[in-house]
């Protein structure tokens, strides 16, 4: 008995030998909140958009954790065009967000910085940021959807947010530089039973979409369009309705993804 | 007592040498090391250095799967299911090539360094070897350098070119190589290549090596990718490529001034390289079974070849040897009734037998199954047994996938989707076919769970069978190697795979019992980067770099390869335009399926983004046919027997069982760089699109 208390004495002798056995080794949880919107700079309405990689997407990079830092994980925007996340370290902070807008961050062709409208703080505790930008285009409701016969049909009205000459004299210097990049490729209309309906939580059966090639839509800038469901949507239950467009210019520059701009959602009832 | 006491003392002793530990440093030789003299001074000795590279080799065999990248393990290897549409399975790893899970980085310089310390220091041994040996090890070093670069290159762009030993430990900046250009990278992997075709011999040494042979084909390769890439980065929105942050240096695309005369640089030296392997390799497709006129024979033809070590085809070989070096392609790839302990892990698709030839089609170029004009109109095309179906099919295509009710070791496989009881003829099934009603399946149809009901389907196997009665006996509903609705491991596209399946019937079953090679690289590649690369350089107007003809060439290798495959051949020369390329993209598809190339040929093409799927078959196929916006998907061929006539007919449908959807966006066509490797170093750029 002895002898196996002993030995197991000695053996925890040995395996806390090296360690710094009294010394915590701990960090602080996170705990710094960052809550922020993006808002259209002329008319300060918010910019929607969808939660997902093809929505607005929110970058934090660290800035005070040193040289050759890589930026934070990234997150996006919720439907509504707001962000909030509530487990960051605190520090000095470079945000951005890309999306559907004039980027804050333009480069010329040889990566040297001409604008940047991101913002650069100190975070602490609780903070509220607003980003004013110029969204491509406003997507709007014409009246209210009507349904006959398990089909929603809607109208909305594409009008620019930001003036082709103002998106050229700062897109431009980007390089690469087309005048198709104002064209209005396409409007979706999202049908989905779920409220956060968009591009991700779209009903494939349902969502319809009008394509435009080359500049075709330019005349259609602030007409009323008519958008339709596809299939038919069985009764006695409401879906969610949205309408999104984009143009033809992919954010940030070289992803190839080019966002739409999204009007509000709407609920509607099939009977 | 005294025992006691002693052992307390040894134990206190024993302790006391545990826990303070010596610090008496220990500076001698050690003999278990080899050192340089041993090992490059003898031929003995280089072929274990040559074992060593070799088996860091980034071959994308049996031992690869895409979703995973180089963890040469083996597991759940399947062929084509990455997105290419060759194939699906129930896996979550048939999913789009958008990433590997363990990026090709780290181990990628590792074999770099062994091969720059073989360029260094093999000189100091140069009297040990004959003059032709030595520059054939020479050649080797300089021919895996430009597999690794190349291996790197295609998933990175512009990588860090280490092209010398670099010393450790020393200083930053000596061990901080950053990324070059993607020029400058495809023109180092150029100057490897023809380094090492240069130096090596016609033949290789030993069975395993290279030689001058295959480094020529694979440089044809590598270049074919160069040139698509300077290409088709032009035709994705915005231009595919941007500047490093760190480094300003044009990590991934091209400059808008050089991207033409590059790709002209690099489709010239592809066509070069492939024309005098074809010259001067001495190689030939394979043929050995095959006859004019012969379907048959020339089925057997093409099951042969794959596994037929004497193949004067083969370029390029891994093997395995059983028991030792085996593979489990077998245990995760075969029918449902031969599972072991897994199956199906490879389901062709229909999309995918749409390429071939012998099937009747409907206006648009789809495979026909109802009289009508497209699947929804007309009643369904009645067959008396399922293969009457593929009576015509080309039989490349029944060498490398197995039919519904085709024979594969002396087993009739027995593909059935379901029995359906109700009058004939029958209307199709399904009042929408299209993309965005691909999830309504036939367990949702009405003539299934409702009443009268006339369609019988089965969730699993054995018991859980529906039964049918017919004729006075039970019919299962579903055939005994599916498709069953609940249970993915049976095909779950009613099409099985047969290309690189053991077709001995008395093989046994299991993981780790397979030995097949897994032919890298073989003569129909060469014919197909030679036709491709000719058809590149006349579209952009260049000169033939021998002076041959460039039509002529790619016609006659298009025409050779469907020649032995049983397929119709080019009525004249092919076009020097889109429909001439996308003939030689398309045979590119249909010949090289289910080999780990086609993700790379989608990939070069550009061609897996929404705005470029039109191309994605190689040939044009509307893409709103198979996908939205985001997401693509494919298409299975189910067979269902009608009590009522005893015939059988067939639907085409999305994948019923474990539907699988791919997405993929611009961003996907350069991997991004290992994080860690971006944040621990100065000078190593991440992807600037990201």
């Amino acid at each position: 008995m002895k002898k196996i208390i002993q030995s197991g004495l000695l053996c925890l002798v040995w395996l806390i030998s090296s360690c710094s056995l009294f010394e915590t080794d701990n960090f602080e949880a996170p705990d710094v909140t960052l809550e922020g919107q993006v808002v259209d700079v002329l008319t300060g309405k918010p910019v929607f958009t969808d939660q997902g990689s093809e929505g607005i997407r929110v970058r934090l990079t660290e800035l005070s954790w040193g040289d050759n830092v890589e930026h934070n994980p990234d997150f996006y925007c919720m439907p509504d065009g707001t962000f909030r996340n509530t487990k960051l370290f605190k520090g000095n902070y470079h945000i951005t967000v890309d999306g559907p807008f004039i980027p804050l961050l333009r480069r010329d062709p040889n990566g040297k910085e001409l604008a940047d409208e991101s913002l650069i703080m100190d975070l602490e505790s609780s903070h509220q940021v607003k980003f004013e930008v110029q969204p491509f285009l406003h997507v709007e409701w014409v009246g209210e959807p009507t349904v006959d016969d398990g089909k929603v049909t809607a109208q909305v009205k594409v009008s620019r947010a930001v003036s082709p000459e103002d998106f050229r004299t700062k897109v431009e210097p980007m390089g690469g530089y087309s005048d198709d990049f104002l064209n209005v490729t396409d409007i979706q209309f999202f049908v989905s039973y779920s409220s956060s309906v968009g591009y991700r939580a779209r009903d494939e059966r349902w969502s319809s979409r009008l394509d435009y090639a080359g500049n075709s839509f330019d005349n259609l800038f602030g007409e009323a369009i008519t958008l339709e469901s596809n299939g038919t949507i069985p009764t006695g239950r409401t879906v969610f309705v949205r309408a999104a467009a984009r143009i033809n210019y992919d954010t940030p520059t070289g992803s190839g993804t080019k966002r739409w701009n999204y009007s509000e959602a709407k609920e509607v009832l099939i009977n | 007592m005294k025992r006691q006491r002693f052992l307390t003392i040894l134990a206190i002793a024993g302790a006391a040498c545990i826990c303070l530990n010596a610090c008496v440093d220990l500076d001698i030789t050690p003999k278990n090391v080899v050192a340089d003299e041993e090992v490059l001074s003898t031929e003995a000795g280089v072929n274990i250095y040559m074992a060593r590279m070799y088996s860091l080799m980034p071959f994308e065999d049996f031992k690869y799967t895409a979703q995973w990248g180089f963890e040469n393990n083996g597991w759940l290897n399947s062929t084509g299911i990455e997105g290419t549409g060759e194939a699906v399975n129930r896996e979550g790893l048939s999913a789009a090539f958008t990433s590997e899970r363990t990026a090709y980085w780290n181990k990628g310089f590792e074999l770099i360094r062994e091969a720059n310390y073989l360029i260094e220091n093999l000189p100091n041994y140069q009297e040990n070897f004959g003059e032709e040996l030595y520059s054939h090890y020479l050649g080797e070093a300089y021919y895996i350098r430009g597999m690794v670069f190349y291996t790197m290159a295609k998933r990175f762009g512009g990588i860090p070119l280490v092209t010398k030993v670099i010393p450790y430990p020393a200083s930053t900046e000596e061990m901080e190589v950053p990324r070059s250009s993607e020029e400058e990278t495809w023109d180092q992997i150029l100057t490897d290549f023809d380094k090492a075709a240069s130096l090596m011999m016609a033949k290789s040494p030993m069975e395993g090596y290279a030689n001058k042979y295959v480094a020529l084909a694979f440089k044809s390769e590598a270049m074919l990718y160069a040139g698509s890439v300077a290409k088709y980065n032009q035709e994705v929105s915005g231009r595919l490529t941007g500047l490093g942050r760190k480094t300003g240096v044009r990590v991934i695309g091209f400059d808008a001034a050089t991207w033409k005369t590059a790709s002209i640089r690099y489709f010239t030296e592809s066509y070069k390289a492939a024309r005098e392997v074809m010259q001067d390799g001495g190689y030939s497709l394979y043929k050995k079974r095959w006859a004019a006129n012969d379907p048959e024979a020339q089925y057997q033809n093409m099951v042969d070849m794959f596994s037929d070590l004497s193949s004067p085809e083969n370029i390029y070989v891994k093997q395995y040897i059983y028991p030792t070096t085996t593979h489990a392609f077998d245990a995760y790839n075969l029918p449902f009734t031969f599972r072991a302990p897994l199956s199906s892990g490879t389901c062709p698709t229909l999309d995918f037998i749409e390429l071939f030839d012998g099937f009747d089609r409907y206006p648009d170029g789809s495979i026909r199954v109802t009289s009508g004009d497209q699947n929804t109109s007309g009643n369904y095309l009645m067959f008396d047994s399922p293969l009457d179906f593929f009576k015509d099919a080309e039989p490349r295509l029944r060498a490398y996938v197995i039919f519904p009710f085709d024979e594969f070791r002396n087993r009739q496989i027995e593909v059935r989707g379901g029995i359906y009881t109700g009058d004939t003829p029958i209307k199709p099934f399904f009042s929408n076919y299209g993309y965005n009603t691909a999830d309504t399946r036939y367990q949702n149809l009405s003539i299934y769970n409702g009443s009268p009901k006339t369609l019988y389907l089965s969730p699993r196997e054995g018991g859980s069978q529906e039964v049918v009665d017919y004729n006075g006996r039970q019919m299962r509903a579903a055939g005994e190697e599916g498709p069953f609705y609940d249970n993915g491991e049976a095909t779950v596209t009613g099409l099985y795979l047969r290309k690189w399946l053991n077709t001995d019937p008395n093989a046994e079953g299991g993981e780790g019992k397979s030995a097949q090679p897994f032919v890298l690289m073989r003569y129909a590649d060469v014919l197909l980067n030679a036709a491709e690369s000719a058809v590149e350089l006349e579209l952009a107007g260049a000169n033939s770099p021998d002076g041959s003809n460039l039509m002529q060439t790619a016609t006659d290798a298009v025409n050779e390869i469907r020649e032995r495959a049983g397929a119709v051949l080019l009525q004249g020369t092919l076009t020097s335009d889109i429909n001439g390329r996308n003939v030689v993209r398309k045979e590119r598809r249909k010949e090289l399926a289910f080999e780990h190339k086609s993700k790379w040929d989608i990939r070069r093409w550009r061609v897996a983004h929404y705005e470029g799927r039109d191309g994605f078959w190689g040939e044009t196929r509307d893409k709103n046919k198979f996908s939205n916006n985001e997401n693509y998907r494919f298409r299975g061929l189910y067979p269902f027997f009608s009590t009522k006539t005893g015939k059988y007919f067939f639907d085409a449908r999305f994948q019923w069982v474990a539907s699988k959807t791919y997405g993929y966006t611009p961003l996907n066509y350069y991997f991004e760089i290992p994080g860690g490797e971006v944040a621990k170093s100065n000078v190593i750029d991440q992807q600037p699109n990201r």
